[in-house]
């Protein structure tokens, strides 16, 4: 797990630095003179081999010291913490709606294959995955921030009643969240159908186990495996759309934090930013294997 | 041609009959009758044997019976009579308490009959609850006594483990415990040791023999070893292209049998009594395509008695009296069949 | 061939792609106006006899940056194909094949890679390279080819042990032969299902960067620049977004309705059991 936490932490190192041009000076932008570039140059340790810079950096990482944002002169790591919060709530609330929606909706379909409630689920979920979901968002800050005044068209507010968050995280979570679950729907479905046409199904059937309970009781225990993965999976994409609803929300969060970074030349942040990222990514990965270790009594817990 | 095998003394002491009984399975090439006009009898306490190659409708057959028919697959017809009852006719609520109660079923392979994520000991209970009113205690001791039975070493500790634990031959046990667990009448075997070791093969039989003797159970066989229908059974069906071609006593043996196919599986079978290098003898041909079959005797094409003959090609023969009323063949030139294959 | 026109999904999707595809090929022929032209007497007007759909806010016509887009979004599709097909085959198919040591590293390099969520891989690539539709494509192969390479890896795995391979190792070819000749070629098919999903994201996330200021720049007329520009005027010129969102979302279904279509036809097994269709 740390490996590949500091793996994804040095590609991203790396790849900064793969830029043409060189960072001092684009910040300095209009005051870039041979001198002063040299000088900030050497105030960033730029100037210093990529080797040297980078064993620094993990060195100070370690410690939590992310470097400094040449932006707000603030510390790297802080800015990141700040934003932490709202991209949680976002996640958070947008894989929470996914799971609720798109796993039942998947086994549904499964279960009622071939029928029109399976064609029009599976339609649904076809639609969900093919638009863009900063379109779906738009249209949706189109209908029910304008049109329907039901939600607030900013993805966030600064005061400080949590049912105004909120009702301010509503909107936003409910497109990301619909848009996962598309993705979840249809993965789940092709696990059910899976499982549903293994051996044991049509043993339990030919015991006379009643239908309901293989679907509900057997098949779903079975099913819950490959689930888990599908969960784990669309949790690390979902993070890609969370960047751009936060963006057509103008929702604060990781998301934005490290797209403005970005345009800044920000790398300190930048890194900070995707060292958090890849983290969540790790963490949730290895909670699932933890919890795939103890649904599957076929796998031994390492 | 069912008025046979309804008229013949079996029918009033079997358990489980069968008459007419049709599926078919809808392909890319058609519709494919998987299971043609089946008829055949069981008795209480007998083993029938059902014989044929891969795809000659014998699982399909029994899957029909207990109406678990995968789609797109459907029963199209026949009646199935147990116990005084027509099942095919049942509300699917009355023929799931069928379904392991009265008649059970154990599959091929083993491996991949039992749930992964549940312990053996689960499963059983599952099958019991479903059946009875035993509360979780009550259908667990049930359960041990049932491991017991199929002779599963310390089956206190082994119901808890989970099938991957397992031996195939205990996995396989352990299917046969789930099925006879509930004193079913009939038990249906299909192809019970084919994903078995040949050790482990004759004690999963004997096993089977011996339940059936203990439980008064009407027994049916599928396999497509010949070997183990002399073995071990009292009367084989022979199935070809999903009908039935041949009903027999296995008193009689499959060197005098009357139909040519039959005929041809016997002789097919490599001999220890003749030089070794003698080549083997294949019935010629190829397996049917179900979805083309021709208009009159399925076997025709490949049969050394009647290939080309007109009336084998333009009628389909139906499943009739021989010498006598308990063995049905359903080839109208069996007096032409050397006497036994001794003779050949 | 025939077998997959005759799945339905398959067909359509295909037909769709054609379409586009002549459409991209014919923007030239098809767009009433040069896409970047501007018509500054005729800002943000509504859809007209002269402009069907109505023009932006530098009075360039919507229908005729649609079409130009389609260019767009089709070259991006192909080319991430063709890159993280070749790349991500090779790398998952030495891997898969190699076994040992070599397998363990390229596999944990892919994990990285794998690990990071692709469109955040997108994403810094073209930052640190800079927003072209070069750069966009080769950041979204990039950021594809480890899944192309994932599922390579497994699917050589199961043919390496199978006979025919033995055996031509026996007769002396050299691994890279027979890789190439055999492994491979064998192990396409269910590759070929990733690749029209790649393609498919790929699409989307082009449109993402762009959207986001990232991708290709304007005055390129790309669909995800379009709804970015409509966006300050959604409530006013809905079109204009809702119009560029439509034409990637058909692109889109069309791509998945192929690969559905091929997954379909390529694993009988399944569908046989199952009768299974992913519409």
């Amino acid at each position: 797990m740390g490996i590949t936490v500091i793996g994804m932490v040095t590609v991203v190192f790396f790849l900064l630095r793969a830029i043409p041009g060189d960072p001092a000076t684009y910040m300095l932008g209009d005051y870039a003179t041979v001198e002063s570039v040299a000088a900030l140059k050497a105030e960033l340790g730029l100037d210093r081999p990529v080797w040297e810079q980078y064993f620094s950096f993990v060195r100070r990482a370690l410690t939590g010291d992310m470097g400094t944002s040449v932006v707000t002169g603030q510390p790297a790591f802080a800015e990141v913490i700040q934003s932490i919060p709202w991209s949680a709530a976002l996640s958070i609330s947008g894989i929470v709606i996914a799971v609720l929606v798109g796993v039942p909706m998947g086994v549904m379909s499964a279960v009622r294959q071939g029928t029109f409630a399976d064609l029009f689920v599976m339609l649904g979920a076809l639609i969900g995955i093919s638009f863009p979901v900063f379109w779906v968002g738009l249209v949706c800050i189109l209908l029910f921030a304008h049109e329907i005044r039901l939600f607030p068209a900013l993805g966030a507010s600064s005061s400080s009643d949590i049912f105004t968050q909120v009702h301010h995280l509503m909107l936003p979570a409910l497109v990301l969240g619909f848009s996962v679950a598309a993705y979840i729907a249809r993965l789940t479905r092709s696990a059910m159908l899976e499982v549903l046409g293994q051996d044991f199904v049509r043993v339990a059937r030919a015991m006379g186990i009643p239908e309901r309970r293989i679907v509900y009781g057997l098949a779903l225990r079975n099913a819950l495996i490959p689930v888990l993965a599908v969960i784990g999976v669309t949790f690390a994409w979902s993070l890609g759309s969370a960047i751009l609803v936060e963006a057509v929300f103008s929702r604060p969060g990781l998301g934005s934090m490290i797209l403005k970074a970005v345009f800044a030349r920000d790398y300190q942040l930048v890194q900070a930013g995707v060292f958090v990222l890849a983290s969540a990514v790790v963490l949730v990965n290895t909670t699932l294997d933890i919890v795939y270790g103890l649904v599957d009594p076929r796998v031994s817990v390492s | 041609m069912n008025d046979a095998a309804e008229k013949s003394p079996a029918a009033s002491t079997s358990i489980l009959t069968v008459s007419d009984l049709c599926t078919v399975f809808p392909t890319e090439e058609g519709l494919v009758t998987t299971v043609d006009a089946v008829s055949f009898s069981l008795k209480a306490g007998e083993t029938l044997a059902v014989v044929g190659e891969s795809g000659s409708g014998k699982t399909m057959t029994f899957l029909s019976v207990l109406r678990l028919v995968p789609p797109p697959g459907r029963v199209m017809g026949g009646e199935v009579w147990f116990d005084g009852t027509n099942i095919a006719a049942l509300p699917e609520q009355q023929m799931r308490e069928i379904r392991g109660a009265g008649i059970a079923m154990v599959f091929q392979d083993p491996l991949t009959a039992l749930n992964p994520v549940f312990t053996i000991g689960d499963q059983m209970i599952e099958v019991f609850r479903a059946h009875t009113t035993m509360n979780r205690r009550q259908a667990r001791a049930r359960a041990i006594e049932v491991l017991e039975r199929v002779h599963i070493p310390s089956p206190v500790q082994r119901i808890d483990d989970y099938p991957h634990q397992l031996s195939g031959g205990m996995r396989q046990r352990v299917l046969i415990a789930m099925a006879i667990a509930l004193r079913p009448k009939v038990l249906i075997a299909d192809e019970p040791t084919t994903a078995l070791d040949v050790t482990v093969q004759a004690q999963i039989l004997e096993l089977l023999a011996e339940l059936r003797s203990e439980l008064g159970m009407g027994m049916v066989l599928i396999t497509h070893d010949l070997g183990l229908v002399a073995k071990y059974a009292d009367r084989v069906a022979v199935m070809y292209a999903g009908r039935v071609v041949e009903t027999s006593p296995i008193a009689q043996g499959f060197g005098q049998s009357r139909h040519p196919y039959t005929r041809s599986l016997f002789r097919s079978i490599p001999r220890l009594d003749v030089p070794a290098d003698q080549a083997l003898t294949a019935i010629e041909g190829q397996p049917p395509n179900l979805a083309k079959l021709p208009e009159g005797c399925a076997f025709e094409p490949r049969c050394f008695l009647g290939n080309g003959r007109e009336d084998c090609r333009r009628e389909r023969p139906l499943l009739a009296p021989t010498d006598t009323g308990l063995h049905l063949s359903a080839c109208p030139h069996w007096p032409n069949l050397p006497e036994s294959e001794a003779d050949a | 061939m025939r077998r997959h026109l005759r799945h339905p999904s398959f067909s359509v999707g295909l037909f769709i792609l054609v379409a586009l595809s002549i459409v991209a090929v014919a923007a030239p022929l098809l767009a009433p106006y040069n896409p970047t032209h501007t018509d500054l007497m005729n800002t943000l007007a509504h859809p007209s006899a002269s402009y069907l759909l109505g023009t932006d806010e530098y009075g360039r016509d919507i229908l005729s940056r649609l079409i130009w887009g389609t260019r767009i979004s089709l070259e991006v599709a192909f080319a991430v194909v063709a890159l993280s097909l070749t790349l991500g085959s090779l790398i998952g198919g030495v891997a898969g094949y190699a076994g040992g040591w070599l397998e363990r590293i390229i596999m944990v390099c892919n994990d990285i890679l794998l690990a990071f969520p692709g469109f955040l891989l997108a994403l810094a690539l073209v930052a640190a390279r800079g927003s072209s539709l070069e750069n966009v494509i080769l950041a979204v192969s990039i950021a594809y080819t480890p899944r192309v390479a994932a599922v390579m890896r497994s699917v050589v795995i199961t043919i390496r042990p199978r006979p025919f391979i033995e055996a031509s190792r026996a007769i002396g070819m050299s691994p890279a032969r027979v890789l190439l000749r055999h492994v491979l070629p064998n192990a396409l098919p269910p590759v070929i299902v990733v690749t029209t999903v790649s393609a498919a994201t790929a699409i989307l996330a082009e449109a993402g960067l762009s959207f986001l200021g990232l991708g290709v720049q304007p005055p390129t007329a790309t669909w995800g620049n379009i709804i970015s520009d409509g966006q300050g005027y959604i409530t006013s010129n809905p079109l204009i977004s809702l119009s560029a969102g439509l034409c990637i979302a058909v692109t889109v279904i069309a791509l998945n309705l192929l690969g559905d279509g091929l997954r379909d036809t390529l694993d009988p097994q399944m569908r046989r059991y199952t009768g299974e269709r992913m519409l």
